[in-house]
């Protein structure tokens, strides 16, 4: 069988028992310690920040490891609850949300959180569930339904505004529906409506938002306002050459010239201080997770458990090129942070519980396989 | 959940498997992308970004030199720097140029009405460079502006050196002023010399000796922070003070010919006798210097520059004068030099001559009766003068005079000295149009003879000239720079003046008899300044009084003050060794008794005292 090849070894028992992918861990703790560095570096060596940031990380790995415990047919049963729960929040958030610059994104239950965040969790399991519940290749109700299920959190996320997110989101949906086999004149079909309904999205987008695709087509239009992220982050990156400038040495952060640096332009401070090699290591890194997740997906015993570990690492790798993309200057500026070293308390722990979820599919035997 | 057959979940398995191999070759793809894209950044273009990067942060910022300091020949400062604050914007860095003037003039740190002014110069300034909104603020205005710093990105208060003068307008024409640099001023110096500067001199030793007094910049470069904070100084060349001047004036002379003078308009050149050093140097109405430093509105300087009393010229040297009676003391050596008179022969005035075939008479402004060339010079008989004058003939008059540099430039170290006119028959050819008018006539001659008509002096060339007289031939070139300090080396170079031999070959006994006449003008009775200076002071003086309008009446009271005659007094003490030289000019003052001779009187006075106390000590 030509899938042997991909055959995962088992593990360290121990390591089994405790649901826990030792190669993936692995990779954390290498993300999390350059995450730890560019942390300090980008705020300007202040340890107080580095210490909130690792107790986000632990606080997040902690959310990993109990999100790895439960088994991938817990996810599949909870998963309609989870995304209708999520839906509605979605829907409280569009109704009294709270507003920061601009954007209504949060919801105080006692605690603030932004439900978008949830859904990121939700969707991939979802939609997963849906498709796998159905026949193979899908029928065209449930290709709509399919759509349906993906497009209108999309929507409602689009609306707070967050682009970003939105656009994480509906990725991580879509292509499950891709996974599942769905006819290739099906994909053509959307891709053509997708681009006939580009000018009535870019109606409906914020301005703010055009603003940003606008710069990003000429950042030297606006080399004060909009376009100076980006001017800032390529002449950070570029001045990093292929050694970077040193650790705490690099002038276009430690002088505060790059906005943003401890969130969507961490990136660049660590181009700036670590150059070429320092990055390449770095993508190397996200490289090996993203494909250690396929593997697990391959190796995955039911559709469900497949479908949802390979929408969580292709979503996973979506994240890592367009925060990169974006700071290189190759994507607009759409506020999508780099996995996992950014800071952001939430939008680690929802990366970590997705895979955390990679981990448990990889750690629990499926009975009723074959 | 339904149950699926084993042979569907292999099929379900292999469309996801070829899918997934869709998806790897994508992530390959993009992954490739976004290397080659660092690639592309860091290593292809990464020198560019370097560049670009270090531009961001490093800040050239260049040290204006200071000026040097101006001592008088005591080494008084008479022009040194001051600190001030000035409002300073650099229009690139401002986000919303028109608010922030709005607001600047809501908080009163700008007038409302010069937004526009400012706007206009914004345009023609560039975008990088600073630009001054408002000089010389007050310590309210600065804290007020502390208080709002926040909303004014682009807009800060730098306090810079200013020129400043103590003593205000005395030394006005003197030092000359500076003011903002014009793209005129480009085109005279080296702009390298002012990088960061806006004051260049503009008149008189702050134009002239502006190489010196200018010093050099220094440059630092600065590691800045995105606000434009400095974090570190990387490099300094620190900047070459100017150098500092010491002039010839006595400012305690120079203060007391400003006393003298009071309201009056003319001018006050006191040289020293042995070296032609420039002791006071003094016109009147003056202006305040400092007010022309911190730069005018064009509305002020228009109002000082049209002034009817013209305060900004220099009368002193760029003032031109009829001599008047002041010429007869050179006119008689002249006859005497030339055997046209003898000294001891007496001639009648009975107060009128008469030209052959001209019925006019040519009026003397008294009745003398008999004279000789002492005593004509001592009681300034006009008939004498037009009979020597008639018989010398205006060429060889002229040719005489201009030995003693009338009617030519001195060469003074300071710009816009005039030559005034020493006119002949060649002059009066080239400088009328119509036959009529070249023509030189006898009447001319005569009247010349007093020093009216045509022939016209400064104030500093009549000066030369009684340096001349007192010296008998010889006097140094009239200057005001006395040394030069060097501030990178703390040397002082002082300036050797050079004795210039103007007229040598006059009988001995000849300059005695202009001498006497003209001891007799202060010290005997019947001499036009007897009674004005202290009896028997060792003074040689001539009065003189040059006539604005031609009117036969020459007593000053029943006419309008701005016809009334001028007075001039020309002078040196004492008369065997002379010290000091004296050249006054009082315009409209009513004849050089009653208006110059008292300033000089003054004059004498202080200087006797300072030079009492100098002996004493």
């Amino acid at each position: 069988m030509q899938t042997n090849q991909f055959q995962l070894k088992t593990g360290n028992i121990l390591a089994d028992r405790a649901h826990i992918d030792m190669p993936l861990l692995s990779a954390f703790f290498i993300i999390f310690l350059i995450s730890g560095i560019a942390m300090f570096s980008a705020s300007n060596g202040n340890s107080n920040f580095v210490i909130d940031h690792s107790i986000n990380i632990a606080v997040s790995i902690v959310a990993m490891t109990i999100a790895a415990q439960l088994s991938p047919i817990s996810y599949e049963r909870i998963a309609p609850w989870l995304y209708f729960l999520c839906l509605m929040l979605l829907i409280m958030v569009l109704v009294f949300g709270e507003t920061r610059n601009n954007a209504t994104r949060w919801l105080n239950l006692g605690i603030t959180f932004q439900p978008s965040e949830l859904m990121k969790i939700a969707m991939p399991l979802m939609i997963a569930r849906y498709i796998a519940t159905g026949t193979l290749p899908p029928t065209n109700i449930s290709i709509f339904i399919s759509l349906l299920i993906v497009l209108l959190p999309t929507a409602m996320i689009l609306l707070q505004p967050d682009l970003g997110t939105s656009i994480l989101i509906a990725f991580s949906g879509l292509v499950v529906v891709f996974l599942s086999g769905i006819k290739k004149r099906y994909l053509f079909t959307g891709l053509l409506l997708f681009i006939a309904s580009l000018p009535f999205i870019w109606r409906n987008i914020h301005p703010f938002q055009q603003k940003r695709v606008l710069t990003f087509l000429d950042p030297g239009q606006d080399p004060l306002g909009a376009g100076y992220h980006i001017i800032q982050s390529k002449i950070a990156i570029g001045s990093g050459g292929l050694f970077g400038k040193g650790w705490m040495k690099g002038t276009q952060g430690q002088l505060d010239f790059l906005p943003e640096r401890t969130t969507d332009f961490v990136f660049s401070i660590l181009a700036e201080e670590f150059g070429l090699i320092g990055v390449v290591i770095i993508v190397i890194v996200y490289l090996f997770i993203v494909g250690r997740g396929l593997l697990i997906a391959i190796n995955s015993q039911d559709l469900f458990s497949r479908l949802v570990a390979s929408s969580i690492s292709l979503t996973f790798f979506i994240y890592v090129f367009v925060n990169i993309g974006m700071t290189t200057g190759i994507l607009p500026v759409v506020g999508v942070p780099l996995p996992l070293i950014s800071k952001g308390g939430t939008s680690s722990v929802t990366l970590m519980i997705g895979l955390g979820i990679l981990m448990s599919i990889r750690t629990h035997k499926r009975l009723i396989s074959k | 959940m339904e149950f699926k057959s084993p042979n569907t979940q292999e099929v379900e398995k292999e469309v996801f498997l070829s899918r997934i191999l869709f998806c790897s070759i994508a992530i390959l793809i993009l992954a490739t992308i976004i290397i080659t894209r660092l690639f592309f950044l860091m290593v292809i273009e990464s020198d560019q970004y370097k560049l670009r990067s270090l531009n961001n942060t490093i800040r050239m910022q260049s040290l204006p030199a200071s000026r040097g300091l101006i001592y008088d020949r005591n080494k008084n400062v008479i022009a040194n720097n001051q600190p001030i604050f000035q409002l300073e914007m650099i229009p690139e860095q401002v986000l919303d140029i028109d608010t922030s003037l709005e607001q600047l003039a809501d908080l009163d740190l700008i007038k409302k009405n010069n937004i526009d002014n400012i706007k206009q110069r914004i345009d023609k300034n560039l975008q990088f460079k600073s630009i001054v909104l408002r000089r010389n603020l007050s310590e309210r205005e600065v804290a007020v502006f502390a208080n709002n710093r926040i909303n004014f990105k682009g807009i800060d208060i730098k306090s810079r050196l200013s020129r400043h003068y103590p003593k205000g307008e005395i030394f006005s024409h003197a030092l000359g002023y500076v003011g903002s640099i014009s793209s005129g001023d480009y085109s005279r110096f080296d702009p390298s010399f002012y990088t960061g500067k806006e004051q260049i001199g503009k008149t008189s030793i702050e134009r002239n000796y502006e190489p010196y007094l200018r010093g050099k910049p220094g440059n630092q470069k600065l590691l800045v922070n995105v606000r434009g904070r400095i974090m570190e100084r990387i490099d300094q060349n620190p900047f070459l003070p100017g150098n500092n001047l010491i002039l010839t004036i006595d400012s305690e002379l120079q203060e007391a010919a400003y006393k003298a003078m009071g309201k009056q308009k003319g001018a006050v050149v006191i040289l020293d006798a042995s070296n032609g050093e420039i002791l006071v140097m003094l016109s009147s109405p003056s202006f305040d210097p400092n007010k022309l430093s911190f730069g005018l509105t064009q509305k002020e300087f228009n109002t000082l520059s049209k002034n009817k009393n013209k305060p900004l010229f220099n009368r002193a040297i760029a003032g031109q004068y009829p001599p008047g009676s002041t010429i007869k003391p050179m006119i008689a050596l002249g006859a005497l030099e030339m055997g046209i008179i003898d000294p001891d022969v007496f001639m009648p005035c009975e107060g009128r001559f008469f030209l052959p075939n001209y019925s006019r008479p040519f009026n003397d402004w008294s009745t003398h009766g008999a004279v000789n060339v002492v005593r004509a010079i001592q009681a300034s008989c006009d008939v004498y003068f037009y009979n020597i004058a008639n018989e010398m003939g205006i060429d060889k008059m002229s040719y005489f005079l201009k030995q003693f540099n009338l009617g030519a430039s001195t060469q003074v170290d300071i710009d816009s000295e005039k030559n005034g006119v020493m006119p002949d028959k060649e002059w009066k050819k080239n400088n009328f149009t119509s036959r009529e008018n070249q023509t030189w006539y006898k009447g001319e001659t005569v009247i010349a003879g007093i020093g009216q008509g045509y022939m016209l002096v400064t104030p500093l060339q009549l000066a030369l000239a009684t340096a001349i007289i007192a010296n008998k031939g010889t006097a140094h070139k009239p200057h005001m720079l006395k040394a030069i300090e060097y501030t990178n080396s703390g040397k002082i170079q002082y300036l050797e003046s050079e004795s210039i031999d103007y007229i040598n070959y006059i009988d001995d006994k000849n300059w005695n008899l202009i001498h006497e006449g003209m001891e007799a003008v202060v010290n005997e009775r019947r001499g036009t300044a007897y009674g004005i200076f202290p009896a028997n002071s060792s003074i040689a003086g001539k009065t003189g009084s040059s006539q604005v309008f031609s009117i036969d009446k020459r007593s000053s009271n029943e006419v309008p003050e701005e016809l009334r005659d001028h007075g001039l007094f020309i002078g040196f003490a004492p008369i065997d060794k002379p010290e000091i030289i004296v050249s006054i000019i009082v315009e409209n003052g009513g004849g050089g008794r009653v208006a110059a001779a008292p300033v000089a009187e003054k004059i004498f006075a202080s200087y006797l005292e300072g030079s009492e106390t100098n002996n004493a000590n």
